[in-house]
Formats: structure tokens, C-alpha cells, sequence
């Protein structure tokens, strides 16, 4: 947005001689007529905040229309009757049904799709941020023999694509595990939360070990100091201290963390079998609204609408966190 | 309250040795402050004493009970830090009562102790207030407050007032010897300002280089210190030195003689010494009498005057040939104290006398006291 704003102190000896170039040409071609362009043109040489503010409509409606329109459209696609699917409007749809949006959850469970993810997204950035926690604890505040080697193994294992790990995992999570029986009716984690929050955080980790790790690094010595001496443990200060204080950054890790998670694609629809008692995330349930001989665009664009709630949610609430946890610090500090 | 006892503390960093075999035990109740320049070990002592870092050998004793292997919170200690250490996302209260509250004490009990340190420290009514919102003192009080709020055996204190304006440190000054004599509490306090150290203690431990110089009662400390390092860092304005000899007849330096009997003060003839003299023991030759037994007289140059109200500084060049150091106390300068109403201008040749009384002699060398007086 920086670029589009107009600059606050435009030099004054900048504005003169332009003034003079107009002034000047003026009265070598008194009579000149100047076609449209020409004319707004200068306009804008003279008045030079007239473009940077027309460039800032510009650039924020172009931003506005690419992110908004395709939400639009989804609704566009939503409401259309069944039967005319093959004529979706693109502006204004083609007849208005809003049954589709009560239909996906009487064709298919589809709250439970949205449940299984909400669920699994939760305990990934859950585990994420406690896991996270304690390994930015030790790189941001520790010093010892490895610190930067270990933490660049952290950050390789974000390197791998998620795909590489795939066959591996797949074939260790349909492996059955004696020890899990009681625990998991078939003993392999195939069909099971687990499998797919078990990769994802493992995969979303580094990202968050790297954001909490320089916050932590920043918050002073001498109030950990303070509440180990006051009474708490290096974990206890980490949680009652260090973990508060740094409330923008524990923010930004988890809803990032939820976001991925929610969103993500390949491991979702790989390691169930599709059945929403089964784990399937929204993902999958989605899809499942693409028959043998028909694609129910309209059940599947409402679905989309509503899978999306839970996370706009989210972000409306955790974005009022994050910028109030920056302004305190900002007015406080 | 209890003792708290050092056995041969040694704490080393890869290649630096930060405190080096110090040994020490105080007395249950006592005030004693760590004094030594910036990065001589004080901090890191008290850090060991606190458990907020291990040391590398020795053990630590509080009240009889070996902590050295025990966390901070089990120590029984509590701590006020250089930089304050309020925790700035509780208010004043949650600050005081959080030691309480962590070791579950009920609830009146948490509000009955919180409310008597907030009264001894004069906190009342600011409860709800958070540290943002309160000036440096008040800030200051509060972490007093949650300080002595747990009634802990002894208390750290690590440079508590480095951060507050000068007036503000003179006041909480007295508030701490005050708070001292009311908890009668054993308490441990870091400066590297040897007029707080001066003022307050019971007891100074004077460190340099990670190595306890002396342990004395302050005003030993300055009239019998136990080496040069000790003698030129308690005192403001520091202490003269006069680099010499011992001759037959006493003390022989490029610009002074001093006369004694070499023998009784333990110095043989030939050896390297230091002689050193307070500001306040030197005197105009006018004013002789004033000492108990002055030396014979001096030569002096007055290179700058210094008045300071109740008394002057007088930074004086045996010899115009001497070239001052910017510091005004190189070798062939010396400082003295004179009356304000002195009669004196700056560039006067004047002659002075020392109490020989009060001459102490280290040596060179070892920069071991020899003796503090030669009468």
C-alpha cells in the first residue's frame, strides 16, 4: 500500500520549476487543443497527489475484485437451480435456489466433514504451539554447543517437499500396530485423526518453532530470572511469562499453523478413506459431491461457503488479538 | 532469615574464570554488599547465591541447608533486579502476590501478606496499577514489595537503584536501611558505587577479578584496607599513591621522603613500595598542627582547584615540569581536601605535609597492605 500513498513532503523546489514547464508551455501554444488524455495528463503532471490517489483506488479495487469476486462467484454458483447448472451466470446467477445450502447437510453429513477438520486443525495448532513452545524456548533464550546446527536441521526438514514423506507414512500408518490395538480398534492409524494431524504438524512445526523463537529471544533475562526466583520452574516461566508476553506471536504461529492445517490438501485426502466417520476432513467431503454422471457444482460452491466460516471466524477474532497484543507493546514498552 | 555461607565458589566460562574460590559466610541479619568495578564477578556471586546460574565448583549453605544443586524457588531467597523485573502483563498486585499465589497460599492469606508489603514499601491504592503506568520509584517499591512479601531467608539485591535518578537513590537509600532494620532480614546487595556500599552495610566484600580483596566493616574498609585495589576503590576521592623505595630511613620517592623506622613497620631497606594517602590527610604547611604527626614539608604546585561548597579539592603537580594526566592523579600529582575558604589560587607554589599517621604502605608487588600508619 506504501507505494500508493502519496508522499508527505513532496520537495517544494521539485513543484516550482513543473509549475514554470506548464506555465511556460501555455504560452508557447496558447491555443493548443488537447485531446482527453492529453488533458488528464496534465492535470496530473500539475497535481501530482490527484495520481498517486487514483493509482490507490486502482491498485485497492484490482485487490478487492481478485480476492472478493471468486467468494462472489462461489455464492453465484451456489444459488443456481440444479438444472441450469450448465448456464452459470457470471455476474447474476441463473434462478436463485438457496436449498443447496441446507441440501449438503441432508445429502451428506457435511458438518461432520467440517467438524473432523475444525477438530483436527485444533489439535495440530494445539500440539504446534506446545511443541513449538519449548523448542523457541531453548533456541531463542539457551546458548549451547549445537544450538545452530540443530537449528538448521529444524529448518531442512521444512525443506523436503510434503509428498516425499508421503509413501513412507502411508505405509506406516496401514502398518497394524500390536501396541495400539487397544487404543485404536484396527491398531494401524489408517482412518484415524492421527494420520493426518500427526504429518501435518509435524510439517507446519518448523515455521512456528522459527516465528516463536525470536519472540521469546526478545523478552529480558531478568524477568525469567524473576519468576524462577519468585517461584516457578524454567517450563513455569516459559508459560506464565515469557508465553504471555509474547501474545502476537503465539497468535500468529497458531493461526497460521490453523489455517494450513484446515486448508490442506494432499495428506487430507490421502490418509482416509473418505467417510466422514472415518476422519475425512472438509476436504473430502467436498469432493463428495461430485457423483458417477453428475458434478453438483452448486452443493459443492456451498459447501466451499460454509467450510470457509469457521476459519474467517477465527481470523476476525485472532486478528483483533494480534493487532491489540502489538499496540500494547507498542504504547507500553 | 538465616546464613548464608560460600566454600571455595569457583565459576568459570569457556576461557574466563568469573569467580574465582571465593569464600564467605554471613551472619544471619547482616547487610553485606558486593562492591567491586564492572564485570570483577559481583553479579555472577550473586547469581550462584540465587541459583540462577551453577557453579563450576563449591558449595552454598542458607540457613544451614546445602542449596547448591536446588532450583531458584527452592532456595528461600528473593530477589530485586537491576532492571526492575515487573512483570509487565500483571498489575501491582498480581505482581507482589505472585511468589504467594504460585505456592498456593490461600486467599486471605495472599491478601493479608500483600496488603502489609504494600504498606511497609507505601504502596497503597495502586493495586490495579500496571508497571507501564507507574513511575521508576514506584516500580522500584513494587518489586521491593514482592521481595519481602514471601518473608524469604535472605534477600539478593542487584544494583536496585542503577536505574533511578540520583535524588531517587539517595531516597530509597535510607528506605532500604530503614526496611533492613525493620525486617532484620540477611540481606546481599551488588553495587559497583562504593558510597551506597560506604552507607549502608554492615559488612563490605570488596571483589576484583573474580577474587574477594577484603571483608570488612565499611569503615575498616577505608581506614585499614588490605591491599592497593581495596584502598584506591573504597573512598571518593580515591586515595593518593606514591611510587617509591625503602631506604634506611623510611619511604623515598622522586618527589618525597617520608621518614620512619623501616623495622618496625616491617619493610626492609630496598624494597619496591607504594605509599598511599587519603585527600583528607594531606595539610598546607600552615595548617601542620591539624595533623597528629605531620611529615616535614613539600613542594607543590596548585595545577586546578575544584570547590565543592562544604570543602575544596585541590589537584596539586610536585613539580611544574610534571605533565597532569587528564585524570589529575598520574604519577607526581596528588589531590588533597582544603577548607573552602582556603586562600589559594590556582598556579600558587605552596608546601604541604602528610599525617604520617595516616600513610598507608603496600607492596608494590603484591599490592599487599604493609602497614596504615607509620607512627
Amino acid at each position: 500500500m506504501s507505494a500508493t500513498d502519496p508522499p508527505g513532503g513532496e520537495p517544494a523546489d521539485e513543484a516550482d520549476p513543473t509549475a514554470e514547464m506548464v506555465e511556460q508551455a501555455g504560452l508557447d501554444e496558447p491555443d493548443l487543443d488537447r485531446g482527453v488524455i492529453e488533458a488528464w495528463a496534465a492535470k496530473m503532471i500539475t497535481n501530482p497527489d490527484r495520481a498517486y490517489r487514483a493509482t490507490f483506488y486502482v491498485a485497492t479495487i484490482f485487490f478487492l475484485v481478485t480476492t472478493l469476486f471468486p467468494f462472489y462467484w462461489l455464492f453465484v454458483v451456489a444459488v443456481t437451480p440444479r438444472n441450469n447448472l450448465s448456464e452459470v451466470g457470471v455476474v447474476l446467477p441463473a434462478g436463485f435456489n438457496p436449498a443447496a445450502f441446507i441440501e449438503i447437510f441432508t445429502t451428506l453429513p457435511f458438518h461432520r466433514y467440517v467438524f473432523n477438520s475444525f477438530l483436527i486443525a485444533t489439535i495440530a495448532t494445539v500440539a504446534v504451539l506446545l511443541v513449538g513452545s519449548l523448542a523457541g524456548y531453548v533456541f531463542g533464550r539457551l546458548r549451547f554447543r549445537g544450538r545452530n546446527a540443530m537449528l538448521l536441521l529444524v529448518l531442512v526438514t521444512s525443506f523436503f517437499p510434503p509428498a516425499a514423506f508421503f509413501i513412507p507414512l502411508n505405509r506406516l500408518f496401514n502398518t497394524n500396530i500390536d501396541v495400539l490395538r487397544p487404543l485404536i480398534s484396527a491398531g494401524s492409524l489408517y482412518n484415524t485423526p492421527y494420520a493426518i494431524f500427526i504429518p501435518l504438524s509435524a510439517i507446519f512445526l518448523p515455521l512456528s518453532i522459527f516465528i516463536l523463537m525470536t519472540f521469546y529471544s526478545q523478552i529480558p533475562d531478568g524477568l525469567e530470572d524473576a519468576a524462577r526466583v519468585e517461584g516457578t520452574t524454567r517450563i513455569g516461566a516459559l508459560f506464565r511469562v515469557i508465553v504471555p508476553l509474547s501474545a502476537p506471536g503465539v497468535a500468529t504461529a497458531g493461526v497460521l499453523t490453523f489455517i494450513s492445517v484446515y486448508n490442506e490438501y494432499f495428506f487430507s485426502s490421502l490418509m482416509t478413506d473418505g467417510r466422514p466417520g472415518n476422519w475425512a476432513p472438509m476436504l473430502e467431503g467436498i469432493l463428495r459431491f461430485q457423483g458417477e454422471f453428475e458434478v453438483l457444482y452448486n452443493l459443492m460452491a456451498a459447501a466451499s461457503i460454509i467450510a470457509v466460516l469457521p476459519v474467517a471466524i477465527l481470523v476476525v477474532v485472532a486478528q483483533e488479538k494480534i493487532v491489540s497484543g502489538l499496540t500494547t507493546g507498542a504504547v507500553k514498552e | 532469615m538465616a546464613s548464608v555461607k560460600l566454600e571455595g565458589i569457583t565459576k568459570r566460562y569457556e576461557d574466563v574464570t568469573a569467580v574465582d574460590d571465593m569464600n564467605l559466610e554471613i551472619e544471619d541479619g547482616e547487610f553485606v554488599t558486593f562492591v567491586g568495578p564492572s564485570g570483577c564477578g559481583k553479579s555472577t556471586t550473586m547469581e550462584t547465591i540465587a541459583g540462577l546460574t551453577l557453579p563450576t565448583e563449591g558449595t552454598i549453605e542458607i540457613g544451614g541447608r546445602d542449596v547448591t544443586d536446588l532450583p531458584p524457588k527452592n532456595r528461600g531467597i528473593s530477589m530485586v533486579f537491576q532492571n526492575i523485573a515487573l512483570f509487565p502483563h500483571m498489575d501491582v498486585y498480581d505482581n507482589i502476590s505472585f511468589g504467594l499465589r504460585l505456592r498456593k497460599y490461600d486467599q486471605e492469606e495472599v491478601d493479608r501478606r500483600v496488603e502489609e508489603a504494600a504498606d511497609i514499601v507505601q504502596l497503597e491504592g495502586m493495586m490495579d496499577r500496571m508497571p507501564k503506568e507507574m513511575s521508576g520509584g514506584q516500580r522500584q517499591r513494587v518489586a521491593i514489595a514482592r521481595a519481602i512479601v514471601r518473608n524469604p531467608d535472605a534477600f539478593l539485591m542487584d544494583e536496585p537503584l542503577a536505574n533511578l535518578d540520583a535524588e531517587l537513590r539517595v531516597h530509597m537509600r535510607t528506605q532500604l536501611q530503614r526496611l533492613h532494620r525493620e525486617l532484620d532480614t540477611t540481606i546481599i546487595y551488588v553495587t559497583h558505587d562504593q558510597a551506597q556500599a560506604m552507607t549502608m552495610s554492615d559488612r563490605i566484600a570488596v571483589i576484583n577479578g573474580g577474587v574477594l580483596q577484603q571483608v570488612a566493616p565499611p569503615l575498616e574498609c577505608y581506614n585499614e584496607p588490605a591491599n592497593r585495589f581495596v584502598a584506591g576503590f573504597i573512598g571518593s576521592p580515591a586515595m593518593n599513591f606514591l611510587e617509591g623505595e625503602a631506604t634506611e630511613g623510611g619511604f623515598d620517592s622522586q618527589y618525597t621522603q617520608i621518614d620512619f623506622d623501616p623495622e618496625t613497620h616491617g619493610v626492609t631497606s630496598g624494597q619496591d613500595i607504594t605509599a598511599g594517602v587519603r585527600p583528607e590527610d594531606v595539610f598546607l604547611e600552615a595548617d601542620a598542627r591539624k595533623a597528629t604527626s605531620p611529615t616535614k614539608a613539600f613542594d607543590a604546585v596548585v595545577d586546578v582547584l575544584e570547590p565543592m561548597g562544604k570543602e575544596m579539592n585541590a589537584y596539586l603537580l610536585f613539580d611544574r615540569d610534571v605533565e597532569a594526566s587528564a585524570e589529575g592523579r598520574g604519577e607526581g600529582q596528588l589531590l588533597i581536601n582544603l577548607a573552602p575558604d582556603t586562600d589559594i589560587a590556582e598556579g600558587d607554589d605552596i608546601r604541604i605535609v602528610m599525617d604520617r599517621e595516616n600513610v598507608h604502605l603496600f607492596d608494590r608487588a603484591s599490592g599487599d597492605a604493609i602497614t596504615h600508619s607509620l607512627e
